[in-house]
């Protein structure tokens, strides 16, 4: 009982002095101060360094969290059967065979094709830089779609640079902080993806779907030439991604009279959620500024998730500003169908057929 | 006689961010209750002297930080319900057990709600129902909590 009334007094005493502002006024200043700060941080980049500096703070809370499962993953692998490794050695041989082989025509077309190059006087295809990361975690906002890596600013990750596993692209590097960064994954909504059917060369965009791991191709006209099973491919000229790698699947067309554009759903390739390494790949190198494509790859590292999709949107939307004028196709006009009338010229060489689609190939969509 | 000590909030605050940093994926991301809002729903019901709106706040910004989202989101949504919370304290002496569990779970719920608020004007989807299952898990950790002693009322009291 004497316990009870020491509570009570604990408890009103500092109700009447110690206590300070009231409840009310606490919540509106706090709520006032959140929402300031959530316009700043999404309408102005004056937030990237300080996060950038109290990401370094977090650093080693990270590094306790992280301990329990590297000690389990490492224990697990001192402890893995004789057996298993011997079969993983044997699957990973047969593997280097047949990529060796590959590498080898590789090489040669390589060669080729820099020789050819010069011969057209072409420009040089930008050159690749990558380095292997391993997945810190999984991005903790259930709203978004993202990854963190343990590579970041301290081994020249940029933002922009492309992330890509064994199997295809997975996704973007959006945020870098001195010792990890952050991936947005292609299947999250903000980022937008310039591919190519493996098939028959049209070029389109990708959207992430953001809820479940698909990606859309929007604004296609309903009678596209896209079958289910199609690969999509990155067409390279973005300057962001390199050219011809695995983006995605597409699984599912739908066309419905009341809409003229097809919804079609892809699956990506490459293995989203399931593995532990990604490699990392800038096109030009962080230190060479003679790079034609600087807008993709910023040199500064406080450009955030909306930037480099604006950068992403900004490419997509100019895009029909130079075909429009000179093919003069007749209907409502999106990226994506410009895009791919304008592509349609070196594969298809009756661009007629390619302009005015609506009638002569309406059945070949349906099948 | 009973005092709760600085150190003993920070330091349970400090475990609790450290499961969120925990590398969760899949289900367990679905699942995982949001451990730091339920640390400060029990020292705001416990000592409301020692832990307030502005701690609530404080430990969101690190909550966003450690999300990667924009600043701002977490941090207004424990203010708002700490908030509440800080409302019916002194009623929650009356609340049996059930009751102070419905009013937890009301509590993550408000939480969830705010950030899904924040979330739409920012432009994203509706998640759809599993969104709410990390209140669930919450309050069963808390029920958890409760059981093995945990108790929001002084100790002195049930004795």
């Amino acid at each position: 009982m004497a316990g009870y009334h020491q509570n009570l007094d604990q408890q009103q005493a500092p109700a009447f002095f110690a206590r300070g502002p009231s409840p009310l006024a606490r919540l509106a200043f706090f709520s006032a101060l959140s929402l300031a700060l959530m316009a700043t941080d999404s309408r102005l980049q004056y937030l990237g360094s300080v996060r950038e500096h109290l990401m370094v703070v977090l650093q080693p809370l990270q590094l306790i969290a992280n301990a329990p499962s590297m000690l389990y993953d490492s224990t697990n692998e001192y402890f893995s059967t004789h057996h298993r490794l011997l079969n993983e050695n044997q699957f990973l041989r047969k593997q280097a065979l047949i990529q060796a082989i590959s590498l080898q025509k590789m090489k040669a077309l390589t060669l080729e094709n820099t020789n050819l190059r010069q011969l057209l006087a072409a420009n040089q295809s930008l050159e690749e830089f990558s380095q292997l990361g391993e997945i810190l975690h999984v991005g903790r906002d259930p709203f978004t779609k993202k990854i963190i890596v343990n590579r970041g600013s301290n081994q020249q990750v940029v933002d922009g640079a492309a992330v890509v596993d064994a199997k295809g692209v997975i996704g973007q590097v959006t945020r870098t902080y001195p010792a990890s960064s952050e991936v947005t994954l292609i299947t999250d909504k903000s980022l937008t993806i310039p591919i190519q059917i493996e098939r028959n060369g049209l070029r389109a965009i990708a959207f992430g779907h953001g809820r479940d791991n698909t990606l859309d191709l929007p604004f296609l006209p309903a009678n596209v030439d896209i079958k289910p099973g199609d690969k999509l491919i990155t067409s390279g000229i973005d300057g962001v991604y390199p050219k011809g790698l695995a983006v995605a699947t597409v699984t599912d067309i739908q066309t419905s009279a009341d809409s003229p554009f097809a919804r079609i759903v892809c699956i990506p390739t490459g293995g989203i959620e399931n593995h532990k390494q990604v490699l990392i790949v800038s096109i030009s190198q962080p230190d060479n500024p003679a790079n034609t494509n600087a807008a993709a790859n910023p040199a500064s590292n406080t450009d955030t998730v909306a930037k480099t999709t604006a950068t992403t949107k900004l490419e997509s939307a100019q895009a029909p500003v130079n075909p429009a004028p000179a093919s003069k196709v007749p209907t409502v006009q999106t990226p994506a169908t410009t895009d791919t009338n304008q592509n349609k010229k070196p594969v298809n060489p009756t661009p007629a057929a390619a302009t005015e689609p609506s009638t002569t190939n309406k059945p070949h969509a349906q099948d | 006689m009973h005092k709760t000590k600085l150190q003993t909030i920070y330091f349970s605050l400090l475990v609790a961010f450290i499961c969120v940093l925990l590398p969760w994926s899949g289900t367990a991301l679905k699942l995982r209750p949001d451990f730091v809002l339920l640390v400060i729903i029990f020292w705001i019901l416990r000592a409301p002297n020692k832990c307030n709106i502005g701690t609530a706040w404080f430990i969101g910004l690190w909550v966003d930080l450690a999300t990667g989202g924009v600043f701002g989101q977490y941090a207004l949504a424990y203010t708002v319900t700490t908030f509440v919370a800080v409302i019916y304290q002194r009623r929650l002496v009356l609340f049996s057990n059930t009751q102070q569990l419905v009013y937890v779970l009301l509590l993550l719920i408000i939480s969830q709600l705010t950030l899904l608020t924040v979330k739409i004007f920012s432009g994203n989807d509706v998640l759809g129902w599993t969104y709410f299952l990390p209140s669930v898990t919450g309050v069963i950790l808390w029920q958890a909590a409760v059981a093995l002693g945990l108790n929001t009322s002084r100790p002195s009291r049930s004795k």
